[in-house]
């Protein structure tokens, strides 16, 4: 084919520049930002002081901070085992040929098409609610009283309501993506170690899981990148202020340099700036971590 | 058959969890839609279906609450940022997959690197960037922002499709004199209309429920799409104490994107897989 330089240039450039301004330069520019201390957000270069790594110590000190770090780690830790298994057992048994998988598979995935702040209200304002609330209802009908008494919106389980009403939402994609994976291992290889006598506890943990290995890391930096977004659903769930029990880093970067409230007070956007370079950090070392770990083997079915 | 299912019991409990889950999904989303007809007395009381129909909800969170005005933003906002993000990043998805030049793979892996960037990293210099241009608080500048932050994810789904264009299309088109950029516009690009579908669907209920940028940059009532919209409206919950509004808020604000997903489950599930490109 010939090569067209003036073509490649015109179909290129809206796309290049478009990268350039959207995520090249702005991130470059945080990375820089956070060794600095920053008044205003639109305060010029010249006027920002050089502190080195102080904001990323004034973080650490910071103990909503800190708490929003611990949040961040059992959301992606306690979120991720819940997401993933959950997405594992549903992909097991929709492939296992069982009648209206497209049916079941569809309402499963159906959360994550709607707007999250339409299904945190949801949850919010109904499912945990301690008036008129589905869980309520559901166990007052069982007469579980210590259950119908659990008040799901009270700081010592707003995060654990939080992390249920999530992982709800989030498991649909995953366990397309594990569903895809698993039709994908031929049928065959079933087949020889159902010969052989294998149970289905085996044929799992010997066939299935080892040939999901590149999906699992696919699947492993998608949640993390997803977890360090964490924002909408703590808004949702503490829609007056962030509180201990929701806040997470996102939240913690957006009151420090955005918000109107008194929970964060010292303005500093130089240590926003070190929160989202935490956080790209956290998905880059994801990123490594996993390539290194689970190394991808090639199969050819 | 993956595991023979002759020792179905192995896998009751799974069924039961199935089942459950299912049913848990329709009576949300029932109990919604009928506490949205119904009032904030019978929501309270537990009777939201004995407490009569009452569609005045919807006109009330439509005209009294603005959902109107927010769910007109976000139909702008959708529509040009899915039709901008086609124009910038099929071309380019294009030459990426067709022609190879010294930096190609690199541009297309620096391309892709940019969905890993959590959106906080970008915002502040954003921010800074658009007050000193002034052009803070307007229609046009959250579309171009939602236009910029797609194109990496439309990018990366179009090349993989381009690359499974056979080559005899060019040639024949060359042969006929057709010049490339035009045979781009009236072969390739029809021929790649599967595949535009699909990631505009995705760009289209990613920019409907987009909010962080949103917060940010439409900062008054008339600015803002359905999700900051929403947002709003619970904060002040307290104040309006219109809790059947508020549902029926909710259900004006996920209806489109569950209207879309009834009709194009199956096409948007091949798309995450990656199957929903072979047309």
């Amino acid at each position: 084919m010939k090569k067209s330089k003036s073509m490649m240039i015109i179909f290129l450039a809206p796309a290049v520049l478009s990268y350039l301004i959207i995520f090249l330069y702005p991130s470059v520019r945080t990375a820089f930002m956070s060794l600095f201390k920053v008044e205003n957000i639109t305060d010029a270069v010249s006027k920002w002081e050089y502190v080195g790594l102080q904001n990323y110590q004034g973080l650490q000190e910071s103990s909503l901070f800190v708490q929003s770090m611990k949040n961040l780690v059992n959301i992606w830790f306690f979120g991720g085992l819940i997401v993933f298994s959950m997405a594992l057992l549903f992909s097991v048994i929709l492939t296992s040929g069982i009648k209206y998988k497209s049916f079941y598979r569809a309402i499963i995935y159906l959360p994550n098409v709607v707007s999250a702040v339409a299904m945190g209200t949801m949850w919010m304002q109904y499912v945990f609610s301690s008036r008129y609330g589905l869980l309520k209802g559901v166990f007052e009908s069982l007469h579980l009283t210590t259950l119908t008494n659990i008040q799901w919106t009270s700081p010592d389980m707003i995060f654990i309501s939080l992390l249920i009403a999530y992982c709800f939402g989030m498991i649909g994609y995953y366990m397309l993506i594990f569903m895809a994976a698993i039709e994908n291992i031929p049928t065959s290889f079933y087949e020889a170690a159902t010969l052989a006598g294998a149970n289905i506890w085996q044929k799992f943990t010997k066939i299935t899981l080892p040939l999901l290995k590149d999906v699992f890391r696919t699947n492993i930096v998608l949640w993390t990148i997803s977890s360090v977004a964490f924002f909408i659903w703590s808004q949702v769930f503490s829609p007056l202020n962030p509180e201990p029990g929701t806040v997470t880093p996102m939240v913690y970067m957006y009151q420090m340099v955005f918000g109107n409230n008194m929970v964060v007070t010292d303005r500093n956007v130089g240590a926003g700036a070190a929160v989202g370079v935490i956080l790209t950090l956290i998905v880059v070392a994801m990123f490594a971590i996993t390539s290194k770990l689970l190394k991808s083997d090639e199969y050819e079915y | 058959m993956r595991y023979k299912m002759n020792k179905k019991t192995a896998m009751l409990p799974g069924y039961a969890m199935l089942n459950l889950w299912i049913l848990f999904t329709f009576f949300l989303i029932g109990w919604i839609v009928v506490a949205s007809l119904s009032t904030t007395s019978g929501i309270f009381g537990g009777k939201i279906l004995s407490s009569g129909f009452h569609p005045s909800n919807y006109s009330k969170a439509l005209f009294t609450h603005n959902v109107a005005t927010y769910f007109k933003n976000s139909m702008l906002y959708t529509f040009t940022a899915c039709t901008g993000v086609i124009l910038i990043a099929a071309p380019a998805a294009y030459i990426l997959a067709r022609y190879k030049f010294k930096f190609s793979n690199v541009m297309e892996s620096v391309f892709v690197s940019a969905l890993g960037i959590p959106q906080i990293m970008i915002i502040l210099p954003l921010f800074a960037l658009v007050t000193k241009l002034n052009i803070a608080n307007s229609r046009l500048l959250l579309i171009i922002l939602y236009i910029g932050i797609n194109v990496p994810f439309t990018l990366f789904f179009l090349i993989t499709f381009f690359k499974t264009i056979p080559k005899d299309f060019e040639e024949a088109a060359a042969i006929d004199g057709c010049s490339p950029m035009k045979t781009f516009w009236i072969v390739i690009f029809p021929l790649a209309q599967p595949a535009i579908v699909t990631v505009t669907i995705f760009n289209f209920i990613t920019v409907w429920n987009e909010y962080f940028m949103a917060l940010i940059f439409a900062n008054t009532s008339e600015l803002r799409p359905v999700a900051v919209g929403l947002y709003s409206m619970i904060q002040s919950m307290r104040y309006i104490g219109d809790w059947a509004g508020m549902f029926a808020a909710v259900v004006i604000v996920f209806l489109p994107t569950f209207l879309l997903y009834i009709f194009l489950s199956e096409k948007i599930i091949a798309g995450v897989t990656g199957g929903g490109v072979k047309g």
